[in-house]
């Protein structure tokens, strides 16, 4: 259970990552020039491999197992909470949907107004856009990967969730950005939501002495707690939103 | 740079990174007095703190 339930977390928590990095290159590309996009796009990708050696080991081997859940909790904690934080109050209708394909669009219309280099030169401020984009999405897939599968047998679904998140938003890219208009992703982000502060809730208990009642089986009995409360909060929010002052 | 890395981690408010350090300090805190009550309903305790952090952050704007 606790196999699938960190394959699916770290697919959408990276899938959505790389969404929103790929609307960045995707618009960069399309107004500018798609090899400038692609070189800023893989120089971040080289960074990112590099702190994903740097950063798993470390972690995996040096740091205490009980200390490190804790840390690894934590940090699930402050992702989870921040995502679920915004799942509710775009639910509730206090925050606009999220949007991949909104973003591409008001990417596009700020990267138009920038000249664009002759031909022939390199267009700097198209690759460090790419570039920027890439990192800074690529830097907390490395932390939601890292911190799930920092677990005993963690690794691999952690792994097999990111590599088929990877596959799924190539091949959105190669099928054109039609396909992101479509996606729920405000859904999406709630549930990611969810899924990563179950996770920090159940990490942080273990780093610090708890023994879950039904062991692993304590991540759905949590997701649950955290569905039922949210969605109170979402209903109340949306009713007082619909009130008049 | 570090601006946006700093609300990638931490997120847009300050609310729910001082949220779960008071969550995670406590908890912290009631593992080190706790015995067997610790080890058996620590969880619940946790689980509690953190929805009280979520729900801090969810508050009603001001009209």
């Amino acid at each position: 259970m606790a196999f699938v339930l960190t394959a699916l977390g770290a697919m959408l928590a990276v899938g959505l990552e790389l969404l929103e990095a790929l609307a960045i290159v995707l618009a960069v590309g399309s107004t500018r020039r798609w090899r400038d996009a692609l070189l800023g796009a893989a120089a971040a990708a080289v960074g990112l491999a590099a702190l994903a050696v740097v950063l798993g080991p470390l972690l995996l081997s040096r740091v205490p197992l009980g200390p490190l859940r804790v840390v690894i909790g934590v940090f699930l904690l402050l992702f989870g909470l921040e995502w679920l934080r915004k799942g509710v109050l775009r639910l509730a209708g206090l925050r606009s949907r999220s949007s991949s394909f909104q973003e591409y669009v008001e990417e596009r219309e700020q990267l138009e107004a920038v000249a664009l280099p002759p031909a022939g030169q390199a267009d700097w401020a198209g690759r460090v856009i790419s570039f920027k984009g890439v990192l800074l999405e690529g830097v907390e897939v490395i932390l939601i990967v890292t911190a799930l599968g920092a677990r005993p047998g963690g690794l691999a679904p952690a792994l097999v969730g990111g590599v088929l998140a990877l596959a799924l938003v190539v091949a959105i890219g190669v099928l054109l950005h039609a396909p992101l208009r479509r996606l729920p992703e405000t859904h999406l982000k709630y549930t990611v939501g969810i899924v990563l502060t179950a996770f920090g809730v159940f990490f942080t208990a273990e780093g610090l002495g708890v023994e879950w009642p039904g062991s692993d089986a304590a991540l759905l009995y949590v997701a649950a707690v955290l569905v039922l409360v949210s969605q109170v909060r979402i209903a109340t929010l949306a009713r007082w939103q619909e009130v008049p002052a | 740079m570090i601006a946006t890395l700093r609300k990638l981690v931490l997120g847009e408010t300050w609310t729910l990174p001082v949220g779960v350090a008071l969550a995670v300090g406590a908890a912290g805190l009631l593992s080190e007095l706790g015995g067997d009550w610790w080890r058996e309903g620590g969880g619940f305790v946790l689980l509690g703190l953190v929805l009280l952090a979520l729900l801090a952050a969810v508050r009603r704007p001001r009209r």
